[in-house]
């Protein structure tokens, strides 16, 4: 049996930012990465841009191999794992062999989530998570004349401005009643969701898919009381479960993803989970969306990584803060951390400017005077200020007012004399 | 400088071979077989046949004409050495410190108050198990300001751990620095040696002496072997003397084994001293006493112990004592440290009196420091002999046949009458 | 890894004049556009400092490790470059960066970042007021960085010290041919020749006396050369081992020419044990042997100024040096350890010493740096071919009270003692400036007018 100091599971952001931080600190152990995949790790953020045509597949791997020779890592790929036995730190592979570590990392990330969806399985659909979906999906897209899309996420829309650029007629269909839940409020989601109406997508909200049938060429949608719609290509954008199916009986305790501690330990010994296959904490330690969020899987890479290597400067990985930088129809949409709850109490304080109509949309959100959440569209700031300004609690005082006028000179100020 | 001086007669040493050539005094002084001069000369030409690789001196507080006659022969090629013109005795010493660490075989003279700058080096040079040789051309110390001759410089460090050779002769000094590279750079001893020869009664006086050839001289010593033990070299690194625990850790016992290890390097000493004298004996046809002299002691019914240059005109008194039926003989010490115990005793147990003449001062024994050595010694005699503290020569003051003659009739009388306390001053009237 | 220059930033002499950030644009706009700038200056009307907000370089980038599309990456240069052709214009590097460095920019269509402009950053050379500095220390890692330290990893220094940064970097430049002396004092005390036969460097060291280090690397100096090798002879001592006790012996070797690198660490006082006065404590200060009581109020004399003494015996090379300002630190202790293959060098480095003169371990860097600045310590360097050169400006320097504020053993001083050492440290300013104008070595002189075309050779 092989056996090696390290084995990481999957080689996207946490993995890759996993790999250089136990490196950092070890210099010498032996470390092996073990890739599902058959070509260069892509991240799923840039698998849009593919579909577009914008990007060509080969100018898009995270990294190279001279990368993993580099830092002396064996990196393999089509490696599936398929059982772990945590109990005797081996793992069993798809191929039947075996793997001895000494530490492990499960970062095998996300699969995307298929709903429920009567007929779902007997008609051709598109996801959108690895390049071969995205190869697949751009194929498609070049000659479908009509293109649904089931679910109004990042991945959703993404798609959808992308299908729409290479010719398609797009429906967007939401089960609830906004685009982008979870990221925007319904104000900014409206703004959004405007400007796919002016570029011909049309976007339902707050409708459900009953059941899809084939057709000749593509597939027939039926919406909740209402009309069918064609499609040529559909694609199911609903969302990401952790990928887990090898932790059965591992010993590894999955709720909705690789339950973790602060050191990104699992439950189990010698074996630490980063990224989308863990179930984040949030760092408000509410039922905030947590997940999903790139610049959080390579937090908690870095966090594994350190914690697996021994290094001493290792800190607890403080919980996701929900972020996004999205962009839509060559304007700009920027979320960082929570909104205020429906009920919030007197601690909370929102300030908003730009209703309907106006030039931009923020919103700030705070609570005892501490930034919680900023959100804007057609706004610029820098997001990883504001992520830093909630981690460190930093109490805005008077400064949320300047914050409200210009989030991005104000923040930069602000970070200039506290962390510069 | 002295000029050499032809000679006529053959020359005693018969493996040379040679007659010192009488041509041209320059050159000829570059490879002198026989040669006229003061001790003081024949250390240098011993250092020169030693070929160390660096000579460090300090012209004076005080120092003798041995330093510029070494920088002399260094200036015309004779010594093929590093000179250090250093800036004081102290220097003079730590020079060699680092040059020993790094391979050398190294050579320096002192005296007096040259000797007590030197001492905190000085202090440390025997615990570094460094083959140091260094002459000293003894000298008694201020105050009363003093430029002239006594042992009282030696006397007072005969506690650092140094071996200690006293030389009679001019000859015996040229030999004895030879000899201690040879006793110094054994193994089994490892410790920087004294070759001290008195101030003004052998630095001044000019008598003939023999010079061994190079060759011989070099086949004798060998190659330098010096920092076997401890070295500072980049090629082989080591932290030399680094601090020991104090009263925790492995510290005591560190120290106790070097303590140990330099006492048994010193008792070895006494063999290799006498094995080193024997060869020499062997080799170069001269042979000397190499811890403890006898001089007519086997008749003898008591005796003087002397050291140093003193034995001359001592055992001159001791010729004419038994000239007139007095039974008297004498030792003297040429190792005083290591202590030759054993010789000692010997030597002591032949008598039934001694008398002690020392040319230093033992202050809170009120008697002189080679008495208490010998007061010591007799520990280890199985019968009592009685010993007199007799203190001469100090300051350069002269101690002739007279004095000696004295020093007789004090001894004689410790056979009829006990032992006073109190020394005999043997200058004390001396105008 | 590489390091990176940094550009530096003075909150407390920037006016917000905005100098850097048109140099800025004018750097990288182009024909097609008119760039956004790469720094950006803003006020906090809060607490009414100005702030910047620009790329750092990280050491470890976090927008390069946030980017899905590998289009920024950290090069050999150390710049944090961006690719345009892989760029997705997804600006998930902006959620990366803390620091407000990479930002997309609306004129040009995609994010943009500093890259330094070349190793010249044009905001640098625009700002008149010293605000940004372009400091090229870390360069200093990337030319030394693979050597190897020669110390073991532990050495038992007081926190704060700055005399392990000077011992370590030392000996990575002057390297393993080394012969290392380290008398009595902190440095073996923090364990560099070791205990209990356990070694504290992978050169030979040793302790010599605290009296005789210069005499002991003599004989080690000219013993290898006369066999042919060429060992450095390295002293890291004291001031009390340089230039009290210490001094006949390094006075002696300085004279003779001997070929030593002697580094003297002036903690101003014996701090290894107890911080006692030596020859080169202040006037005025506090230490254990001239304490404050009814009658005393500290040393009663000025220090002396043994770089200047050692000038004096004609070295090869003499210099002062700080830890506060590397560079020149490094400087010098290259053209020391060249001039150690000609003749005799003395290097003088300033050591705060964080236990004895009373001051938080985090100051040390910011104490050292006070002390030049303030022209307590000026830096220079003497070349026996070229005379005495002053290593920075003095002309401006901070109020010397700046300095004494920071050390608890000037705590007690009255205004007549700060009055003494101001005096103190201007008489040895102008001295040294005076100096720095003499060019002995020169030889030819002009005499009488300019018009006049004689010229006497005085070497003649």
């Amino acid at each position: 049996m092989e056996q090696f100091d390290y084995v990481v599971l999957g080689a996207s952001h946490a993995a890759l930012e996993a790999l250089r931080a136990i490196r950092a600190h070890d210099s010498d152990g032996s470390i092996a990465v073990l890739d599902r995949e058959a070509r260069l790790p892509v991240s799923p953020t840039v698998l849009p841009y593919v579909v577009s045509g914008k990007r060509p597949e080969d100018r898009i791997a995270l990294r190279e191999r001279g990368w993993f020779d580099d830092l002396r890592v064996d990196y393999r790929q089509q490696a599936h794992a398929a059982a772990l036995d945590s109990a005797h730190s081996r793992l069993r592979l798809a191929d039947g062999s075996e793997i001895g570590y000494g530490k492990l990392l499960l970062a095998t990330g996300a699969a995307p989530a298929v709903p429920p969806i009567a007929g779902l399985s007997d008609v051709r659909f598109h996801v959108l998570r690895t390049l071969d979906d995205a190869l697949a999906l751009r194929e498609a897209g070049r000659s479908a004349g009509r293109a649904v899309v089931l679910g109004a996420g990042l991945v959703g829309m993404h798609a959808a401005e992308n299908l729409a650029r290479a010719g398609a007629r797009v429906t967007i269909i939401e089960m609830r009643d906004q685009v982008l839940p979870g990221y925007f409020d319904a104000t900014a989601a409206a703004r959004i969701q405007a400007a796919f109406h002016d570029n011909g997508v049309e976007v339902l909200t707050g409708r459900r898919v009953e059941r899809v049938a084939p057709r000749a060429g593509g597939c027939t949608v039926q919406l909740d009381g209402g009309d069918p719609c064609d499609a040529d290509l559909l694609l199911v954008a609903a969302g990401v479960r952790p990928e887990v199916s090898y932790l059965a009986g591992s010993g590894v305790a999955v709720e909705r993803g690789v339950v973790v501690d602060a050191f990104m330990r699992s439950t189990a010994a010698n074996v630490w989970a980063a990224g989308d296959v863990v179930q984040t904490p949030s760092f408000f330690g509410d039922a905030t969306p947590a997940g999903g969020i790139l610049p959080d899987a390579v937090e908690q890479g870095r966090t594994a990584g350190m914690s697996m290597a021994g290094d001493p400067g290792v800190q607890a990985y403080p919980g996701g803060v929900s972020l996004n930088t999205y962009g839509f129809f060559g304007r700009r949409a920027l979320s960082v951390g929570r909104d205020a709850p429906q009920q919030g109490g007197a601690d909370w304080e929102v300030l908003v400017r730009g209703g309907e109509g106006s030039d931009a949309y923020l919103k700030i959100v705070l609570r005892d005077g501490r930034l919680q959440g900023v959100f804007g569209v057609d706004v610029l700031f820098d997001p990883g200020i504001m992520w830093e300004l909630i981690l460190r609690r930093v109490e805005l005082g008077a400064r949320a007012k300047a914050l409200l006028e210009d989030p991005q000179d104000a923040a930069r100020a602000l970070m200039s004399g506290l962390w510069r | 400088m002295n000029e050499v001086v032809e000679m006529t007669a053959p020359v005693a040493h018969a493996a040379s071979g040679r007659i010192a050539p009488d041509h041209d005094a320059v050159v000829a002084r570059k490879e002198p077989k026989i040669l006229v001069c003061d001790a003081n000369e024949a250390a240098a030409w011993g250092v020169v046949l030693s070929r160390p690789d660096m000579v460090a001196v300090y012209p004076i507080t005080p120092q003798s004409s041995l330093a510029e006659y070494v920088a002399q022969f260094v200036a015309d090629g004779v010594l093929d050495a590093e000179l250090v013109e250093a800036e004081g005795e102290h220097s003079v010493l730590s020079v060699l410190h680092g040059a020993a660490l790094a391979g050398a075989r190294t050579y320096t003279a002192s005296c007096g108050q040259g000797l007590a700058f030197m001492f905190e080096p000085y202090f440390r040079t025997p615990n570094l198990r460094l083959p140091i040789v260094m002459s000293i051309v003894n000298r008694d110390g201020i105050t009363p300001q003093c430029v002239w001759g006594g042992q009282q410089d030696a006397m007072t460090v005969r506690e650092v751990g140094w071996v200690q050779l006293f030389c009679e002769t001019v000859q015996e000094v040229l030999d004895t620095i030879v000899m201690a590279y040879r006793i110094a750079e054994d193994r089994s001893v490892m410790l920087p040696v004294n070759v001290n020869h008195d101030g003004n009664y052998l630095s001044n006086g000019i008598v003939r002496i023999e010079l061994p050839e190079q060759a011989e001289v070099d086949d004798f010593l060998g190659a330098p072997d010096v920092n076997w033990h401890a070295a500072l070299d980049p090629k082989r690194p080591m932290g030399v003397d680094p601090l020991t625990g104090g009263a925790t850790g492995p510290g005591p016992a560190l120290f106790v084994g070097y303590r140990r290890g330099h006492c048994e390097g010193m008792q070895n000493a006494l063999r290799v001293i006498v094995e080193v004298h024997e060869e020499w004996a062997r080799r170069f046809g001269r042979r000397y006493a190499p811890l403890v002299e006898e001089y007519r002691l086997d008749d003898a019914e008591y005796a003087l112990v002397t050291i140093g240059s003193m034995a001359g005109a001592a055992k001159d008194a001791v010729d004419a004592a038994r000239e007139r039926g007095e039974p008297v003989g004498l030792i003297r010490i040429k190792t005083l440290r290591p202590f030759p115990l054993d010789a000692m005793v010997a030597a002591l147990d032949k008598v039934r009196a001694v008398g002690v003449v020392d040319r230093a001062v033992s202050y809170g024994w009120n008697s002189g420091p080679v008495h208490q050595e010998t007061l010591a010694a007799l520990q280890y005699c199985p019968h009592r002999v009685p010993c007199l503290s007799l203190i001469g020569g100090l300051a350069g003051a002269d101690l002739t046949q007279a004095h000696f003659e004295r020093a007789i009739a004090e001894t004689a009388r410790l056979l009829v009458s006990p032992c006073p306390r109190e020394p005999v001053w043997l200058n004390a009237e001396d105008r | 890894m590489s390091a990176t220059p940094t550009i530096a930033f003075d909150a407390a002499r920037c006016d917000g004049c905005g100098h850097c950030m048109n140099a800025c644009v004018s750097a990288k706009s182009s024909d097609a556009h008119r760039a956004q700038p790469r720094i950006q200056i803003l006020r906090d009307d809060e607490s009414g400092r100005w702030g910047i907000a620009q790329c750092r370089q990280c050491g470890d980038p976090r927008c390069a490790s946030v980017c899905p599309a590998a289009a920024l990456e950290k090069g050999d240069d150390g710049i944090v470059a961006w690719d345009g052709e892989r760029c997705v214009n997804c600006l998930i590097c902006t959620a990366g960066c803390t620091f407000g460095g990479i930002a997309f920019s609306a004129a040009e269509g995609h994010v943009v970042k500093c890259d330094q402009c070349e190793g010249a950053p044009q905001c640098v050379a625009a700002c008149t007021r010293g605000a940004l500095r372009y400091v090229t220390t870390a360069n200093l890692y990337n030319r030394w960085g693979d050597l190897e330290d020669l110390f073991v990893p532990g050495l038992g220094g007081c926190q704060g010290c700055n005399t392990e940064l000077i011992m370590r970097h030392t000996l990575r430049r002057v390297g393993s041919n080394t012969v290392l002396a380290t008398p009595p004092g902190c440095i073996p005390g923090m364990g560099s020749v070791g205990y209990n036969g356990m070694l504290g460097c992978k050169v030979p060291v040793f302790h010599p006396l605290l009296t005789n280090t210069a005499s002991m690397l003599t004989g080690i100096r000219r013993q290898y050369k006369r066999k042919g090798r060429n060992v450095t002879a390295l002293a890291l001592a004291g001031d009390g081992g340089a230039g009290d006790v210490g001094f006949q012996s390094l006075s002696g070797a300085a004279e003779r020419g001997e070929q030593i690198l002697f580094i003297c660490v002036d903690n101003e006082g014996y701090m290894n044990t107890g911080a006692q006065r030596s020859g080169s404590t202040t006037y005025g200060a506090w230490t254990a042997t001239t304490p404050i009581g009814e009658s005393a109020r500290g040393k009663t004399q000025d220090a002396k100024n043994l770089p200047l003494l050692m000038m004096w015996h004609g070295c090869e090379y003499v210099a002062t040096a700080s830890t506060a300002f590397m560079e020149d630190f490094y400087a010098k202790l290259e053209a020391a350890l060249d001039a150690s293959q000609r003749g005799f060098a003395y290097l003088h480095l300033y050591s705060p010493c964080t236990s004895g003169w009373r001051f938080p371990s985090a100051s040390n860097i910011e104490v050292a740096r006070k002390a030049v600045e303030t022209n307590f310590a000026v830096l220079w360097e003497y070349r026996r071919d070229q005379g005495l050169k002053l290593s920075r400006d003095i002309e401006d320097p901070a109020p010397v009270t700046e300095y004494l504020k920071l050390l608890g053993k000037f705590r007690h001083l009255d205004a007549t003692q700060i009055a003494h050492i101001e005096r103190h440290v201007a008489e040895q300013a102008q001295v040294l400036r005076e100096l720095a104008r003499m060019h002995p070595r020169e030889g030819r002189q002009v005499v009488g007018h300019q018009s006049d075309l004689m010229a006497v050779d005085l070497d003649q």
